[in-house]
This record gives structure tokens, C-alpha cells and sequence, in this order.
């Protein structure tokens, strides 16, 4: 699987008109972030949307600078820590199976929407993934903003129809004998895949533990191995 | 305050709840999604239009309409969600995975009905 | 059901069990005015002037094409100038000034960039 994520200083790619006839959630790299870049028309307007806004004062105007920081705090890193409380602590575990923003809120993650969170956990009979087919619902609040990927119709697609040849797509081929499961969100509930903790981890403490869980396995693409680099 | 407990049983039989406050669905509950083809805002995909599934669950709190909330609606009368389990095998003709795949997803109390 | 009743009758978002090709794995950091798009999104549901499910049902109506064409972040911020007209909170031409007024004042203050050598 390769990722592409926009970085400072690659030159590589230039800019480009978005104007193919396909579902477009960016599936091409960008050009860096460069600010001596002509703004695009979409960025014109969200810049006089907002200010408009602040203007009338339906909101404040550090309120967008705040909730930047809010979304920038939010990343695969906390879920992952989650993942591997509950993975060391039985009662975690258990308090997270049953109310998984409770959970996470007790353990230090709040929660700024009013989405409720179930946890689905692989065990050897089951398999879990998440999808969300009519929009882009995700969980965001503990593992930040979903890749692309998962936004774009082919997965959104396809993972309601045929989940085990999407997961074989990302190297991941389940045994007949295990259920897979696919969650399709359409209302207040998100979902974290609670991956099984890959064997060989007796040893690992939890900071170690939590450096082997992806966003990917978390989302139920892919499992956790260890050796395997952070997401 | 102090409250004495007793054997007695709770006021129940004398509370009347609301409409629309007790779930009609439970868990274990055959539910066939209804045909209904709305237009302008729906949450209830077409693959799932007529489709017959199990409740797995009782979603809590209620919440709102998401095809009203969609127009508008931020407050007012809430009814229940389920999420309700699908066999894959049963939803696509030709399903080549395992038997036992399974869909799981919300369904808003007025998209079902039993069977 | 005929092909302009199936466009009415299945929104272009539905596509769950659709016929569709491989999954291209890729990603991207959001630009700033994405992510100030996404924030702009999380702080309209906050305070209730655009929620979730309006801007869901905003980008639905879009319609096929412009969902198609626009990208993710585009699709939302044309939605918020909709919905933002129909609740008589913005009308179009505040809009149109208010952008031509930004374009002109980002111009000018890369032009002054520009002179001072940056």
C-alpha cells in the first residue's frame, strides 16, 4: 500500500486542474503548501464564508483557529492508546466493549460531537471493518481525519458487497471459517476496530504495544504485526 | 434525604411513558427494512430496501429523524435506532465470502417493520 | 424505473453494493483551507446554524455531476454557501463581493510580498 502524503519541499507534482469525471476525494498527490500560490476559487470562498460569518457574529473569530487545534490533536496515535490499554487492562476492555465513549472520554479523550462510539473487537471468530457508504463517517474525534481512501466510492462501494476481496486488496485474506463483520455507519454511532494483539507481544509494555496499532488495523483493513511502522 | 427501601416494586405499572419512548423493536427481533423511496434526504441505503435482518441492538439514547434533521429539525421528538444484522449471503445473489458475513448498520425505528 | 427517475430516487452518495474498481490507497494532507473548511464544518454543527446531517443533505443536493467533478472539501464549502442562502443568513451577492474583495486583498498582499524581496 503506498501512501502519499502532501509534504513541504517535494516538488514533484504540479498543480492541476481537478476537473476528471471521477469521485474526486484527491486521488493524486498535491503540490506543496505553498503560500505564494494563487488561492484556489473553493478557498476564496471558504475564506469569505468564514469571514462573512465572524462578521455577523454567528461565531467568534478564533473559534475556526481553535477547532484547527482541536482536529490537530486528534490522530491515530490516541487510538492506538486505546487499543493498547485495552489490550493490558481486562476492565478497560470491558468498559470499552460496553461504552466506548465513555471510555474513552474517562481515559482522557473527549468527545466534541454528539457521536456515540462502539467498539467491535476481532477476536478468532470474527473479523470487523468500518465503512461508511452514503458519506465519510469515521471516528473521528479518536483517530482524527479518515484517508482518503476510505472517503472515495470504490471502498465505500465495495465493502458492503464484497468485504473479503477489498480486504485482500490490502494483503489481508481471512479464513473462511471467520465471520467478517462490516459496519456501514449512517447515523450517531462511529466505530473502532479493537485488533487482536498480534502473538510474540507478551513482553511489550503498553507504550510498545500501541506503537504497532495503524490507523488501518484500527479501521479492521489490515491486522497489527509487530515490526510494522506507525501509520 | 433518606429514602426508605423497601421490598415494594417500583412505580412502573403507573408510569405512562411518552409516544414513541419505549422502543417497539428488542434484540433478537426479526425487522424487514420498509420500501419506502423517499427523495431530497434518506440514511437508509437502497441495497437495504426490503431487506429482512435480526436486531442486534437497541441504540440509547433516542435521537432525531436524520431524514428531518437533515432539513433543519435540531430538536424535537426522537425515536429510537437500531442496529440490525444482515447476512451478506442474503443481501447479494452470488455472495462468494463465508455464510456467516454479516452487515451491521442503523436503521431509524419508522424504516421498520416486524416480521 | 426509468433513468431520470433512478436519478431523483437514488441520491448520488448511495452507492453502496454499486459496481466500482480497485481501491487506489492513497492520501493526502489537507491544505490549510481544507482544514479550515473541515473546522468551519465542525464549528457551524456546534453552534447549530449548519448540523452534520444539513450539510450531508447540502452536499446530496449538489447532484451528480458536482459530485462527480468537485472534491471532497469543494463539495462542502458550495453546500454552506447553499444552505447559507436558503436560511437568508447570506444571499449570493454578499458572497460574490465578499470574494472578489478577498481575491483583490490576497493580490495585494502578495504583490507587497513580492516588492519587499520575500
Amino acid at each position: 500500500m503506498t501512501t502519499h502524503p502532501g509534504s513541504a519541499g517535494d516538488g514533484q507534482h504540479p498543480p492541476h486542474d481537478h476537473d476528471h469525471d471521477h469521485d474526486h476525494d484527491h486521488d493524486h498527490p498535491h503540490a506543496p503548501i505553498a503560500q505564494e500560490t494563487e488561492p484556489s476559487y473553493f478557498e476564496l470562498m471558504e475564506t469569505a464564508i468564514r469571514e462573512l460569518l465572524v462578521e455577523r457574529k454567528l461565531f467568534g473569530p478564533d473559534e475556526i483557529r481553535r477547532q484547527i487545534e482541536v482536529l490537530d490533536s486528534r490522530t491515530p496515535a490516541l487510538g492506538a492508546k486505546v487499543v493498547a490499554r485495552a489490550w493490558v487492562d481486562p476492565s478497560f476492555r470491558e468498559k470499552l466493549l460496553e461504552n466506548g465513549r465513555e471510555a474513552c472520554e474517562e481515559f482522557g479523550i473527549s468527545f466534541y460531537d454528539d457521536t456515540e462510539l462502539i467498539v467491535l473487537e476481532n477476536t478468532e471468530a470474527v473479523h470487523n471493518l468500518i465503512v461508511c457508504t452514503l458519506c465519510s463517517c469515521y471516528p473521528r474525534p479518536v483517530l482524527g481525519l479518515p484517508p482518503d481512501w476510505y472517503k472515495a466510492r470504490n471502498y465505500r462501494a465495495r465493502a458492503v458487497i464484497e468485504p473479503r476481496k477489498v480486504l485482500a486488496e490490502f494483503g489481508t485474506f481471512i479464513p473462511d471459517e471467520v465471520e467478517v463483520r462490516v459496519s456501514d455507519s449512517t447515523a450517531a454511532v462511529r466505530f473502532l476496530v479493537l485488533p487482536m494483539r498480534p502473538a510474540g507481544t507478551d513482553h511489550y509494555d503498553e507504550e510498545q504495544l500501541a506503537s504497532l496499532v495503524t490507523r488501518d488495523a484500527m479501521i479492521g483493513v489490515i491486522p497489527v504485526r509487530t515490526g510494522q511502522e506507525t501509520a | 434525604m433518606n429514602f426508605k427501601l423497601n421490598s415494594n416494586p417500583g412505580p412502573k405499572r403507573h408510569v405512562v411513558p411518552a409516544f414513541g419512548e419505549t422502543p417497539i423493536f428488542s434484540r433478537g427481533d426479526r425487522v424487514r427494512v420498509l420500501n419506502r423511496s423517499p427523495i431530497g434526504h434518506y440514511r437508509v441505503p437502497i441495497y437495504l430496501r426490503g431487506r429482512a435482518g435480526v436486531v442486534e441492538r437497541v441504540l440509547e439514547p433516542r435521537q432525531l429523524d436524520n431524514e428531518r434533521e437533515g432539513f433543519g429539525l435540531n430538536a424535537g421528538d426522537k425515536r429510537h435506532y437500531y442496529r440490525v444484522v444482515f447476512s451478506l449471503q442474503e443481501l447479494w445473489p452470488g455472495y462468494a465470502g463465508s455464510p456467516s458475513d454479516n452487515l451491521r448498520i442503523e436503521v431509524f425505528e419508522t424504516w421498520l417493520e416486524r416480521i | 424505473m426509468s433513468q431520470t427517475e433512478n436519478l431523483v430516487n437514488r441520491l448520488p452518495n448511495d452507492i453502496g453494493g454499486l459496481g466500482a474498481g480497485q481501491i487506489e490507497m492513497t492520501d493526502h494532507e489537507l491544505l490549510p483551507w481544507e482544514k479550515r473548511c473541515h473546522a468551519l464544518a465542525d464549528v457551524l454543527d456546534f453552534h447549530k446554524i449548519i448540523n452534520t446531517e444539513e450539510k450531508r443533505r447540502g452536499v446530496e443536493a449538489l447532484g451528480t455531476e458536482l459530485v462527480g467533478k468537485l472534491s471532497y472539501y469543494e463539495r462542502w464549502i458550495v453546500a454552506f454557501a447553499n444552505i447559507l442562502f436558503q436560511k437568508r443568513i447570506l444571499a449570493p451577492e454578499h458572497l460574490a463581493v465578499k470574494m472578489d474583495e478577498v481575491q483583490k486583498r490576497l493580490r495585494d498582499e502578495a504583490a507587497r510580498a513580492a516588492r519587499a524581496g520575500l
